[in-house]
């Protein structure tokens, strides 16, 4: 395989692995919002908590991680520790965090005002949670384009449960390393170069997509 | 030994950084650093005929280990050379009995691991039981021990490991011999100047120097109960001509 095929392959791992991440981390991460965007301490409670973790380092959630899913972990018999699998399921709940919160503001906002009209115009609950989350649409698409940002950028859960692989498991931050541990500091910009225009990429296509759907 | 050097001289301070030698070579060359500690005869030979450092001084040595499973599955311990515990295990690894992580970073262990399969005329590049892992000795020893499979390390970094109780399942099971001496030397980068250049000069020399070579003798000693180094100063000729051949091996 020459040079250009594999970083093809390792762009394409890298897309793969974070899409499903934020996929993944999004079918638990926004009901949890819009649970969270209803008014209540306990709630508010669980929010802030959630804010806090927004920054957690991946390093250290790769690390716990790990030992769950070492051999000698509790979930070891899953043999998922050096799996591109392993990795999506970490890079989900990095990003968790993140989706929940942002997602939740704009649910807050959407359901303070147009859940409560909705109501008081006759709608039923259903109708009323309808027409909050059509309202709450564009920024709960942001929310999840940032936790994809996020998951694809991100080293620490890559490198600890991927373990960086040729061919199976490297992913492109997971490649910057490398080659930065290498010396090969043009290759490390090149690849990041990528990665940036990945995340660009992805944000700029939703944004489209919003406006053509006249969202 | 920094820190004795630091007493004769207590206007000097020293800064580290440990990084695999073909990392160490490039910052050399980008000349980010005064002097570079290495073991990669090959890679060193190349920087040193591009002028980037000059002065190499072999100042310890010491073997690689080849570690894997207790049940060693392909037979390693039996075993009468290096070349020959890695046929065994690429036989092993085709018949899916056993698997093999290598650093695949350039390193210094990961150019010897090269010259290894050259050695014994085998390519296991691109098959499926051999891992690439392109991470560093420590990361590569545990995915190693979490695997059950072999690969390639220098005896510290494996020791301090074991000692720690983070490679349960692994053990030395093939070492010694020409084909896994690991020769340490110490280079000048050659654009570094002034009072630095001459200190790190002087450093070298302490450390190919008797003073340096007492303390290698000695170091890891207390912790891990055997020195983890042999002072290369009283077998010089004889590593000169390994290390030449090194060089030459593996271009």
């Amino acid at each position: 395989m020459n040079i250009v095929e594999e970083v093809l392959e390792i762009t394409l791992r890298s897309l793969v692995v974070s899409g499903t991440a934020t996929l993944l981390a999004s079918a638990w991460s926004l009901p949890l919002a819009y649970i969270l965007a209803k008014p209540g301490r306990l709630r508010s409670l669980m929010a802030s908590i959630l804010e806090a973790l927004v920054g957690i380092p991946t390093v250290l959630l790769g690390l716990a991680l790990y030992m769950l899913f070492s051999r000698s972990g509790i979930l070891g018999f899953l043999h998922l520790l050096y799996t591109v699998r392993a990795i999506v399921v970490g890079q989900a709940i990095l990003i968790t965090p993140l989706i929940a919160v942002t997602a939740c503001r704009v649910l807050k906002s959407a359901r303070e005002s147009f859940e409560e009209m909705a109501l008081a115009l006759g709608a039923d609950d259903l109708q009323a949670m309808a027409i909050a989350l059509r309202e709450a649409l564009p920024g709960i698409t942001s929310s999840v384009v940032m936790g994809f940002s996020r998951a694809v950028g991100e080293l620490g859960i890559a490198l600890m449960l991927g373990g960086n692989i040729r061919g199976t498991t490297r992913v492109l931050t997971t490649a910057i390393a490398l080659s930065v541990s290498m010396g090969e500091y043009e290759l490390a910009l090149y690849l990041g170069g990528i990665l940036v225009a990945i995340s660009v990429l992805v944000s700029l296509t939703v944004r489209l997509l919003k406006g053509v759907q006249g969202l | 030994m920094a820190e004795r050097f630091e007493e004769k001289y207590n206007h000097v301070r020293f800064e580290f950084i440990a990084v695999g030698t073909g990392r160490a070579l490039k910052l050399a060359e980008r000349g980010d650093v005064c002097a570079v500690f290495v073991h990669a005869p090959s890679l060193e030979e190349a920087y040193a005929e591009k002028g980037v450092i000059v002065g190499g001084r072999i100042f310890a040595y010491n073997y690689f280990v080849i570690v894997g499973p207790s049940s060693d599955p392909a037979g390693v311990r039996g075993a009468k050379s290096a070349a020959e515990a890695f046929s065994r295990i690429y036989r092993a690894g085709e018949g899916g009995r056993a698997l093999f992580v290598s650093r695949g970073d350039n390193s210094g262990t990961h150019v010897r691991e090269l010259s290894i399969w050259r050695l014994a005329g085998l390519d296991p590049h691109g098959r499926p039981w051999y891992k690439e892992a392109g991470q560093g000795m420590a990361e590569t020893l545990v995915m190693t021990n979490e695997m059950m499979a072999y690969t390639l390390s220098d005896i510290s970094t494996f020791l301090s490991l074991k000692k720690r109780g983070r490679l349960p399942n692994l053990e030395v099971l093939y070492s010694g011999g020409e084909e896994l001496i690991n020769i340490y030397s110490a280079y000048l980068v050659e654009s570094c100047g002034g009072a630095e250049r001459m200190y790190a000069e002087k450093f070298i020399e302490f450390v190919a120097g008797p003073e340096g070579q007492e303390i290698i003798a000695s170091y890891g000693e207390e912790e891990f109960g055997r020195p983890l180094f042999s002072p290369a100063a009283s077998r010089l000729q004889e590593l000169k001509a390994l290390w030449e051949k090194l060089a030459g091996a593996q271009g």
